[in-house]
């Protein structure tokens, strides 16, 4: 077989999940190039994925800054109240070893969302604007990836309506402003992951001079 | 069709560029280059051994504190469960023996399962491998529901001397028992699945 050169690999690409190898071949946008072997996504590509990844970053975190001001929310019982946001309940608990609570807590459910949002407008925002890439692009947009599975606001919510069932009629349960707002914010976080294909920023950030 | 490691190419993890054999990091991503993680499993069996550790304190001591007018008490996962099951209410108990029973043993199983498989290139569906994979990395996430759950309650419910809900040891125990086996689930490679498979599901 004849020797390769970088620019034959280039029309290949090998599954990350399965190593097989395929051609590259762009499909249309918003339809998918699967892996022929264990159907991983290969290309994705979204429409308008710059401007919609970065519609959807300054949502959230203008979202998250609104959900972290208000409370999240309130309790009474036999005439005693109380209320809470959400940094406000890991202050609460915030105690001794339970620290280590608290800063899971706020890791995953403010810290972690909030970092990769940055991650993504600083890798794309240059991009969407014809720049060439800012420094570190490449670890950047390679964290926001693996940060994926760590940010957790769509299980905090689900986690809530649980905690609800589980009080049930030991005390009575106000819903705050900022419950609703994150609602809306594990919305857009959705929408924000499924703005993005990979291959597609991938090849973006490395055809721009760096 | 053929994997990148039989023509000798080496295909990036990260993002699926195929390079030469001689490249070490790769040329679109920057990531590092391997053929094979060939150290994965190691990863898998220590992240796998930390959090069944973790997960026998979890059930041990309490998730949960009651604190009513002075006095502490507190229940475990299963003391949990078994209470539900007396008051009558099955439907909350199954759910709750599901989501902290069921799933975090499985998910040490499944994990164990696929470990072994790929140690000892059992001949068996990869595709079956790779779902069974799939929903581990999905579900493994939402097990941290739980301690949720206990930092929601203990953060609310303080209402001065009178009753308030403190989070209990078990659930340090359990979130960490949750972070680990994520970890374990992640450092599984693939790859080596799809390696032992039979021929003819590679030539699909």
């Amino acid at each position: 077989m004849a020797i390769l050169t970088h620019l034959d690999l280039d029309k290949l690409i090998a599954c990350p999940t399965c190593d097989l190898l395929h051609s590259v071949e762009p499909p249309q946008t918003d339809r998918v190039a699967k892996c022929s072997r264990c159907h991983t996504h290969l290309i994705s590509p979204k429409p308008e994925t710059y401007d919609r990844t970065i519609a959807l970053s300054v949502s959230t975190v203008i979202l998250m800054c609104a959900a972290l001001a208000f409370p999240f929310l309130g309790m009474s019982r036999a005439g005693l109240s109380s209320e809470a946001s959400i940094l406000g309940l890991a202050a609460t608990i915030s105690d001794g070893w339970y620290h280590l609570l608290a800063i899971f807590l706020v890791l995953f459910v403010v810290g972690i969302p909030i970092l990769r949002t940055a991650l993504l407008m600083y890798t794309i925002a240059p991009l969407r604007y014809g720049k060439e890439p800012y420094l570190y692009s490449k670890r950047a947009f390679s964290w926001a990836e693996t940060l994926i599975p760590w940010s957790m606001t769509e299980i905090f919510i689900l986690g809530t309506v649980v905690a609800l069932v589980k009080i049930g009629g030991m005390a009575k349960i106000q819903f705050g402003v900022s419950f609703w707002l994150f609602c809306i914010l594990v919305a857009v976080i959705a929408f924000q992951n499924a703005s993005v294909c990979r291959w597609t920023i991938w090849q973006a950030i490395r055809k721009s001079p760096s | 069709m053929k994997t990148a490691r039989e023509l000798g190419y080496v295909g990036c993890y990260n993002c699926g560029t195929v390079h030469l054999p001689t490249d070490t990091t790769c040329r679109t991503c920057g990531a590092g280059l391997v053929s094979r993680k060939d150290n994965s499993l190691q990863a898998v069996w220590a992240w796998l051994l930390t959090g069944l550790i973790f997960y026998i304190p979890a059930n041990i001591y309490p998730l949960l504190v009651n604190r009513v007018l002075g006095a502490e008490a507190g229940h475990t996962i299963i003391e949990g469960i078994i209470i539900f099951f007396e008051k009558g209410d099955y439907f909350v108990a199954i759910v709750i023996a599901i989501a902290s029973l069921v799933i975090p043993v499985a998910k040490f199983f499944v994990i164990g399962f696929l470990a072994l498989s790929i140690h000892f290139n059992w001949n068996l569906n990869a595709h079956m491998r790779l779902v069974l994979y799939e929903i581990v990395e999905f579900i493994g996430r939402w097990s941290m529901i739980d301690v949720f759950v206990v930092a929601l309650m203990a953060g609310l419910i303080q209402l001065g001397s009178l009753v308030s809900v403190l989070p209990g040891a078990g659930s340090i125990c359990f979130a960490l028992s949750v972070i680990f086996t994520m970890l374990s689930a992640q450092a599984i490679d693939t790859k080596s699945i799809w390696d032992t498979a039979p021929k003819d599901h590679a030539n699909v």
